[in-house]
């Protein structure tokens, strides 16, 4: 690997060797006055053309942090990353003078907010939002960045777009506007979208449309998706491969299958049996017994043992490492065998 | 919006009859006599007194005198005249000008200083020039008006003439045109800088933490455009609201600044006719200013609209 110096924008064209997006190791810390927040320790997760990964966890894992790390939108302080790479293209973006991380944030590199109608501005039309991205990075004048602004909600989909592209985000309901965020994030083609729980402020049914829409434009423009999402219904019909968090680590990544039918980490089996299901009608509902950990004060040895079932002595000592089960799957459990055949009971 | 704004000002005339009604039953109840004023220290001949009264309709009941007074002003838009036969009208005309120089002096004074140093102290947040500009806020509130008046028309009026030579600040009087009006203008501005600097503050530190600023940094755009667009524009509303509102305050408050700096505005005439008990005069003031209240909130109210999309006036 070739070091980079500030300022070198990333490579376009082929890939070569490089993963298209490969986070590695990452770490980030908040030092606040009550101590210092440990909300991701030692990530490492990569994401390739066309595909999907999908990053589940609760809230606090710290799946956020790491994708706001990625997009270069933390605000530094009180974040530190004193540890990781964030390589896109095999440049590591925490190298890059934060005039060469503007060029890549939102034209190369994009993302969805969970919250549309917090996250689009209130006094700015839709059109004028979407537009921006053309006046600002391509240079457009305002009409032809309107007639681009309205091309792009015809193309998620946005009935009566000419008409609509003059209205304030406030007018839209929480679908449309999921669709106008989607819209302009995808308008200068980037390589990478991170979907930030993309669905969780909408409806079942408006969610699997969203859901659809990224499917679909992601297959027209082969771009890597990494979807944030608590939610496990909406992984499995999308994602290619899964990254569990837990504690501002990866507990558990795999092809989307594997995790469902064979999970190797308490902490990801815990999450599937506690997913409401039709068959177990009238039983009572699993959950994962005890609270999130305080990230200020992380467990000793394996962050999640105070709540795990499978706990052994070792586990409070030892931090497990991330034993790889096999070339594409990997579980940071002590006794990830056990987990993996107590499943088949 | 034009039903809006038209059923805004009917809704302005019970307020305007109210306003003018108690102003008037106030000043009917200062203790003294208006003829009696009339004549200095000498005392009136009784019937001389007698007619006076009669004419000026002053032995009618209240609200006789009140209904005489208020349907000159509607129908007529006769403001009356004074007890020296001089229409009211003519004596608020010039003094009007030199009152609205000093507020719109005051005004821009505020939105350039207070806007100013709210914005560089909310960008400098938790800095020294953060805490400099907040500690000097608080002084400016601190003091009362009539000490910065004083003390900084003897420093920058007196004294910078006598040591530097430099006649920038007249002492008092309007008689260096636009010049004579910034001293004054700052002093009664001091209070509203001050609070428009925190609200500023405020208003924009709390905008940069909006959900949009992230996604604006997101989209990938500089530093300033994220500031000075996304942020800017929503951090203005309150503050268009505070400044618009504001005006009426000036306007009303400036007698103090007046009265430092000898502007012959309608402040110092208010002080003088209350002193006189010129009844007409003073309610003819004072209905006036209710007046620009009125308005001044009106546009403020249709500005909101405008700033902000979300409001709707149906």
């Amino acid at each position: 690997m070739k070091s980079t110096s500030t300022g070198v924008l990333p490579a376009e064209g082929g890939l070569g060797d490089h993963p298209l997006l490969a986070v590695e190791d990452l770490h980030v810390e908040f030092r606040t006055r009550a101590g210092v927040v440990r909300a991701v320790n030692g990530v490492t997760y990569s994401v390739g053309p066309g595909e999907t990964l999908a990053v589940l966890g609760e809230s606090g894992s710290g799946k956020s942090v790491t994708a706001q790390a990625i997009m270069g939108i933390l605000d530094m302080p009180p974040a530190v990353i004193p540890k990781g790479e964030i390589r896109f293209r095999g440049t590591d973006l925490l190298k890059l003078s934060e005039e060469a991380r503007t060029q890549v944030r939102g034209q190369r590199i994009a993302m969805i907010f969970q919250d549309a109608l917090s996250a689009l501005n209130p006094v700015f039309t839709v059109g004028w939002q979407i537009s921006e991205m053309f006046r600002v990075h391509r240079g457009m004048s305002k009409g032809e960045a309107m007639k681009k602004a309205v091309e792009l909600m015809d193309r998620v989909r946005i009935p009566a777009a000419k008409q609509r592209v003059h209205d304030y985000p406030h007018q839209f309901s929480g679908g449309m506007r999921q669709r106008i965020m989607i819209a302009m994030s995808i308008a200068l083609d980037p390589e990478v979208l991170i979907a930030d729980e993309p669905t969780t402020a909408l409806d079942v049914t408006v969610q699997a449309q969203i859901m659809e829409l990224l499917a679909e434009l992601q297959r027209e423009s082969q771009m890597g998706l990494i979807l944030i999402t608590h939610d496990l219904g909406v992984v499995a019909d999308v994602a290619d491969k899964i990254a569990v968090m837990y504690a501002g680590r990866i507990v558990e990544h795999a092809p989307v299958h594997d995790i469902y039918r064979r999970p190797a980490h308490p902490y990801t089996k815990g999450l599937l049996e506690s997913i409401p299901r039709v068959d177990l009608k009238g039983q009572d509902l699993y959950a994962i017994s005890g609270l999130p950990p305080n990230l200020l004060e992380l467990p000793t040895g394996c962050s999640f043992h105070p709540r795990c079932p499978y706990r052994q002595d070792n586990c409070v000592t030892d931090v497990p490492p991330l034993h790889t089960i096999s070339g594409t799957r990997g579980s940071a459990c002590h006794y990830w065998r056990e987990v993996v055949d107590g499943e088949r009971q | 919006m034009g039903r809006y704004v038209i059923r805004r000002l009917i809704q302005a005339i019970p307020v305007l009859l109210g306003a003018t009604l108690l102003i008037f039953l106030i000043v009917f109840a200062l203790p003294g006599d208006p003829i009696a004023a009339m004549f200095g220290d000498k005392r009136p001949d009784a019937a001389v007194a007698a007619v006076l009264r009669e004419q000026y309709h002053l032995n009618d009941p209240l609200l006789v005198q009140y209904w005489y007074y208020i349907s000159g002003v509607l129908f007529h838009g006769d403001f009356g005249v004074n007890f020296s036969d001089i229409p009211v009208s003519e004596i608020m005309a010039g003094k009007f000008q030199v009152t609205l120089n000093l507020a719109l002096t005051a005004l821009t004074m505020e939105a350039v200083i207070g806007v100013g140093l709210g914005l560089w102290a909310a960008l400098r947040r938790g800095k020294a020039t953060d805490t400099m500009i907040l500690a000097s806020t608080l002084l400016l509130i601190s003091v009362p008006t009539l000490v910065t008046g004083f003390v900084l028309q003897l420093l920058l009026g007196v004294k910078l003439k006598q040591w530097t030579g430099l006649d920038i600040f007249p002492v008092a009087g309007t008689f260096a045109g636009l010049r004579s009006y910034l001293l004054p203008g700052f002093v009664l501005a001091g209070t509203s800088i001050a609070y428009l600097t925190r609200l500023t503050r405020t208003s924009l530190a709390e905008t940069l933490r909006a959900d949009y600023i992230r996604t604006a940094t997101a989209k990938g755009l500089s530093r300033r455009r994220v500031i000075g667009r996304h942020g800017l524009r929503n951090a203005l509303i309150p503050l268009v609201t505070f400044l618009g509102a504001d005006l009426g305050n000036l306007m009303g408050g400036a007698v103090i600044t007046e009265r430092i700096f000898n502007l012959q505005g309608i402040g110092n005439q208010l002080f003088t006719s209350v002193y006189l008990r010129e009844q007409p005069v003073v309610v003819g003031i004072v209905t006036a200013l209710v007046l620009i209240y009125i308005l001044a909130n009106l546009v403020v109210d249709l500005l909101y609209a405008v700033l902000d999309p979300r409001i709707r006036y149906e």
